[in-house]
């Protein structure tokens, strides 16, 4: 129920190591906020200056507009889930929700009103008299955020709450954190390394390498226009493909040449480019694996096919485009295969819905395959500055 | 096709000779253990028998001496009852009251100096622990002769020996906080964050949270603080100055077993030793547990 | 030498490997030691750059502070009072108060007497009153010289509070300027047990070791430039003067006559040397043995052997071991078991009194201390032995290594690695392990060339032990001692400083975790 300000907040370790630098970020009331980025990036780094676990180097952290640098943790109002829970072991479930209550010497009846209906909602009333160590991953993990929740805090804290979870479990404590904010209608600020994570659950996305913010935005804006090849990489599964090629200007038109052919820019993207006045030159091609298609021998660019990830309800097929032959080719021992250029490394994200079942027995490894894009789905790059050239 | 045969054929044996030549090894670890055993109880068998010999020469004398045999000819409590007449009562309670101050105080200035090293990131933390390892390389025997000269000053020593020590021995205590940081330094730091962000103070934070999980190394500094008084003779032995009243046992002891007073006193100084030896030993067993859990690290549970 | 890249040093022989190893060893001690060099004069040069800052600092703050931060540098927490913080104000002020009227009443005259140790002796004293002659003490030295290093701890901790109440000056009004208020008496209690809460659990065991610990240590350094022998007892022979570097020119001057105590000094130091070798080792190697035996798959009881030998620890040691040491006395125990036997005729002196005999006594000490020894390294083994991955021991035996390859190849680097800091502080502590010698030998038998010397040390004397001799028996000569003890701490400081960045724990602290 309240704002976070921060303002040029800067994180510099005894040993000199920035692990934050000059972030801004205002974070509206009610709002979820994730951090996400690779591990090292500063995420966490950052929550808990917020948290106040970490001291401040520079600039600010406001909440509610009140500057809380150098407030102790307890008296900036906030609640926190830990990545490994961090549950009292020796105190009972009920104990464990309840502390937090007892040390602002809350009368015992409210105490259990409260605690009770953080569990019921949380669906660990039975466990309540259990110790932690009698816990599975799960139900801790629901303790963890019980604990959070009765304290009714103006800022909920949650540093990767799911990472320790397996697979199964966390796709479904993510589903009930999605639940649970509609319920606690707070602000959130989320710490991730997985990118569902940030996408399904925020807001507005973070997205930080290195201690910098490499963009801010809805998860739409971000996996739409990413502000540069990192957050490209970085949003969407599997990951984009990312073709170092040409682009060139003909008579108004933008084409570029991956893998020698030559693929018109069409749509919003070919407008965008003009309108800017872009020029030809070396760029770095963004391709998304689910905006690449199969298409019949001849056309598109004849690629081969090296791994085919069978998902279910769709093929993820890993391919290479043959460097072109020198010289004659061999018919005497089978040469040692050269290794495959991994910049000509592509993955195809195929729904197997379209496929006959010949072509997908087809798809082995060695078939060869041909592929295309159309010229509305690329993103652009500055291979120098890494940055899109359409933002 | 008979090679392949002959090497199965090798394996198994093999395999056999491993299992046999496992049961024999067993069977001469398990002799050398008890062999061990032996060699570990004899002292202490043969001061408990030591202590129940109560021989006469023929002329009626008692004989209080050292004999080259383990197995008394005459068995009795004499010892033990000459042993509560003597000044030894005195230097028993003496001890008793020593090592429980310590014990207590002990415990608490080591907890504080090792939390705090293990939780606090403070400017000088560091520098206090490299201090502290350097102040250790001293020999500490020879700050005793001008602490004797202060506790003189304060009239601690002699007949006042007792607040004397307990002051010395609790005083530096806090360089012994390594055993006891190492714990600390097991217990998740995600809790004191949790506990403060649920509204803790860093005290609240020690004492609710940090010292119940503390069980088993507050037990262990307990102990180690309380066997320590039982032992020490040398500085106890300085600062008594030759005052019977102010002797702990252990120097009493001592005293007993030096060349003038060891042929009057020796089967009393083993009847000693029993007494001295029992509360410490029996306690130190019931809280064994703890103490291996403390020297290994949690490694082992007792 | 030539350095190999890592590829290259791969295809070198095992030999080859191990000799560049070596080599490679040697050609980094120059350049350790002058990093280490480098490191003490930056440190040097740093420490004279900060207080050159923080003169500055006292300096501006004095020029650009208002009225109350100027008269402050007088009337200590007069700031402080006059912006609010009362508490704080006083305590400042108070400290200053008992400061002046210390230095006033006494800390001036003991500082004064400092550089003497004082003059006067003790003498006769006519007292027309009584008419008659009374004794008159004179100058204690050993007060002077006590309370003289006391008052210059009060000077240096006053001058600290002096520059804390001036900073704090400082910040109160860069915080007034910035309309923030300032900190409450309440809030600082508060911040006791909260933000400050670590100085609150420092203060006492900090003074505790302050004055038992560091005061008694600086005192030892200073003895040892005078000629305090330890038995002036306050009355008859008060006083002692400095007496330079004599001392440790007594001790070190390896040629002349009757220099006794270089001699002395080297032998002993030796020998501890030694001692320490082997009881750390012994200890060390046969703790771990017996732990792999107890551990072993199929030993039965393994609790009841642990509990038999862990019983050394629990019972004190001047009882085990003064038993111990009557035990094999020469009419002991042992000697009547022996031949009683029928294995020996003539009784053996084990502790070499009468024969002067210095290898059998160093023998059994060594042994005895093995019995001692063995039950606390069987622990620390034992805990270290089980935390060691069981999937380490299941890939070596998949790939092929026997039991002896397991040991040497994992068991073994994986204890050194973790006990290394542990091995370390044994050998230094066996260096001045008390107990052991002065309860089972006392260190003898005595040592007839070096008895001369003070303390009359023997042959199994440890430095520890002789120390011991030399400050507390007769002919006490507490200052040759205290030049022992300065030796002692530079042996112990140089091996622990050494060996410390040579451990492999200390240098890749991730291996094995």
């Amino acid at each position: 129920m309240a704002s976070v300000k921060l303002t040029k907040v800067k994180k510099i370790y005894d040993n000199k190591v920035v692990a934050v630098h000059d972030f801004d970020l205002d974070i509206q009331d009610k709002e979820f906020v994730v951090f996400v980025g690779p591990s090292g990036c500063g995420k966490s780094t950052t929550l808990r200056m917020i948290a106040g676990l970490e001291e401040i180097s520079e600039g600010t952290v406001e909440i509610d507009g009140v500057v809380v640098n150098d407030l102790q943790p307890k008296d900036r109002d906030i609640a926190m889930v830990f990545q490994n829970y961090a549950l009292y072991p020796h105190m009972t479930v009920y104990d464990n929700i309840a502390f937090s209550l007892r040390l602002r010497k809350m009368p015992e009846d409210l105490i259990y009103e409260k605690v009770t209906n953080a569990a019921e909602i949380l669906g660990i009333t039975e466990y309540l008299m259990r110790k932690p160590r009698a816990l599975s991953g799960g139900q801790r993990q629901r303790v963890a955020i019980g604990r959070a929740m009765v304290r009714e805090s103006k800022v909920f804290l949650m540093d990767e709450p799911l990472s320790n979870l397996d697979a199964k479990l966390r796709n479904q404590m993510r589903a009930e954190i999605i639940l649970l904010r509609q319920k606690m209608d707070t602000t959130f600020i989320y710490v991730t390394h997985d990118q569902t994570e940030a996408m399904t659950l925020a807001d507005r996305i973070v997205i930080m390498k290195d201690g910098y913010i490499m963009q801010v935005g809805t998860p739409a804006e971000c996996f739409d226009m990413p502000a540069n090849l990192f957050v490209a990489e970085f949003i969407g599964a599997p990951k984009m493909n990312i073709i170092k090629t040409e682009l060139l200007k003909e008579n108004g038109k933008y084409y570029v040449t991956p893998f020698d052919t030559k693929i018109e820019v069409t749509g919003e993207k070919g407008a965008e480019l003009a309108r800017r006045g872009v020029e030809s030159g070396p760029v770095l091609l963004g391709v998304r694996p689910e905006h690449i298609t199969l298409c019949r021998e001849g056309e598109g660019i004849p690629t081969i096919l090296e791994v085919n990830e069978m998902m279910g309800s769709e093929l993820h097929l890993h391919v290479y485009v043959q460097p072109k032959e020198e010289g004659e080719e061999d018919q005497g021992e089978a040469k040692e295969p050269a290794p495959v250029d991994p910049a000509s490394c592509l993955i195809v994200r195929v729904p197997t819905i379209g496929l006959t079942a010949d072509q997908r027995k087809n798809m082995a490894y060695g078939a060869p395959l041909n592929i295309t894009f159309e010229g509305k789905v690329m993103h652009f790059f500055d291979p120098e500055t890494e940055k899109n050239l359409l933002l | 096709m008979s090679k392949q045969r002959e090497e199965a054929q090798a394996v198994m044996k093999r395999h056999m000779g491993l299992k046999a030549s496992a049961r024999i090894s067993n069977t001469v670890i398990h002799i050398v253990l008890v062999l061990m055993a032996i060699i570990w109880l004899v002292p202490f068998v043969c001061i408990v028998l030591q202590s129940f010999r109560t021989e006469t020469n023929p002329d009626g004398t008692r004989v209080t001496w050292m004999v080259p045999y383990i197995v008394p000819k005459k068995w009795g409590l004499d010892n033990y009852v000459n042993l509560f007449k003597s000044d030894f009562k005195d230097w028993y309670l003496n001890t008793f009251i020593i090592a429980l101050v310590v014990a207590a105080v002990q415990t608490f200035i080591v907890l504080c100096m090792s939390y705090t090293l293990s939780r606090f990131r403070f400017k000088l933390r560091k520098g206090l622990m490299q201090f502290m390892l350097i102040l250790g390389m001293f020999p500490g025997m020879l700050t005793m002769i001008i602490l004797y000269r202060v506790l003189k000053d304060l009239g601690l020593t002699e007949a006042h020996a007792v607040p004397g020590l307990i002051l010395v021995y609790v005083a530096s205590s806090g360089m012994g906080y390594y055993v006891s940081k190492g714990f600390f330094d097991t217990i998740p730091k995600t809790l004191d964050e949790a506990a403060r962000v649920d509204g803790a103070s860093r005290a609240q934070v020690l004492f609710k949270i940090i010292l119940p999980l503390a069980k088993p190394i507050v037990i262990y500094t307990v102990l180690t603080a309380f066997m320590a008084p039982w032992g020490d003779f040398v500085f106890a032995r300085y600062i008594a100055f030759g005052d019977s009243s102010g002797m702990n046992a252990a120097v009493g002891l001592w005293k007993w077993l030096t060349q003038d007073m060891i042929n009057l006193r020796y089967t009393m100084f083993c009847a000693g030793g029993v007494v001295v030896a029992i509360p410490v030993a029996v306690l130190f067993m019931c809280l064994q547990k703890y103490y291996v859990e403390g020297v290994t690290g949690g490694a082992v549970k007792g | 030498m030539k350095r190999y890249t890592d590829m290259e040093y791969l295809r070198l022989s095992k030999g080859r490997k191990f000799l560049y190893k070596i080599a490679a060893f040697f050609c980094a001690i120059p350049r350790g030691l002058k990093n280490f060099f480098l490191g003490i004069v930056r440190a040097v040069v740093n420490f004279f750059k900060s207080i050159g800052r923080e003169f500055a600092d006292i300096f501006t703050t004095f020029v650009k502070g208002d009225w109350k931060t100027k008269l402050s540098y007088f009337v200590m927490g007069f700031g402080n009072i006059a912006r609010g913080q009362i508490l704080r104000g006083l305590l400042f002020l108070l400290f200053e108060a008992v400061f002046i009227v210390y230095m006033i009443v006494a800390g001036a005259k003991w500082l004064s007497m400092l550089p003497s140790l004082g003059k006067v002796g003790p003498h006769e004293v006519y007292n027309p009153v009584l008419d008659q002659y009374t004794t008159e003490y004179g100058d204690n030295s050993f007060k002077i010289l006590l309370y003289g290093v006391l008052t210059i701890f009060f000077i240096i901790a006053f001058i600290y509070t002096w520059r804390v109440n001036i900073r704090q000056n400082k910040l109160s009004e860069q915080i007034i300027k910035s309309g923030k208020p300032l900190k409450s008496g309440r809030d600082d209690l508060r911040s006791l047990v909260d933000d400050n809460f670590h100085r609150t659990l420092l203060a006492l065991p900090l003074t505790g070791i302050l004055i038992f610990t560091v005061m008694p240590i600086i005192f030892m350094i200073l003895v040892a430039f005078t000629n305090y022998s330890g038995i002036n007892d306050g009355y008859a022979n008060n006083l002692f003067t400095w007496v330079g570097l004599d001392n440790f020119n007594t001790l070190l001057a390896w040629e002349g006559a009757g220099n006794v105590y270089s001699a002395t000094f080297g032998e002993i130091l030796s020998w501890t040397l030694i001692w320490a070798f082997f009881a750390t080792f012994t200890n060390y190697f046969l703790g771990m043995f017996v732990a792999m035996m107890i551990n072993k798959k199929g030993i039965r009881l393994k609790k009841l052997w642990r509990t038999i030998l862990v019983l050394t620890i629990a019972i004190p040691q001047f009882i085990s071991l003064l038993y111990v040491s009557k035990m094999f006395d020469k009419n002991g125990i042992i000697n009547g078991l022996l031949s009683d036997l029928g294995i020996i005729s003539q009784n053996i002196d084990f502790w070499g009194s009468t024969a002067h005999n210095a290898l059998l006594p160093r023998v059994m000490v060594i042994v005895i201390n093995i019995w001692i020894g063995i039950p606390y390294l069987m622990l620390i083994a034992t805990g270290i032995l089980m935390n060691i991955p069981a999937d380490l021991y299941e890939s070596a035996k998949i790939d092929g290594a026997g039991g002896w390859k397991q040991f040497s190849k994992i068991t073994l680097p994986y204890m050194l690695f973790i006990t290394g800091p542990y091995l370390l502080t044994s050998f230094t502590g066996n260096m001045n392990n008390f107990n052991v010698i002065y309860l089972l030998t006392g260190g003898k038998p005595i040592n007839a060339a070096a008895s001369s010397a003070a303390g009359s040390a023997g042959y199994t004397d440890l430095l520890i032990t002789w120390l011991f001799k030399i400050t507390t028996g007769e002919g006490a000569k507490y200052y040759m001692a205290s030049v022992i003890g300065i030796l002692v701490f530079v042996v112990v400081a140089v091996i622990s400083l050494v060996v410390y960045n040579l451990l492999p724990s200390i240098k890749n602290e991730e291996d094995f975790q």
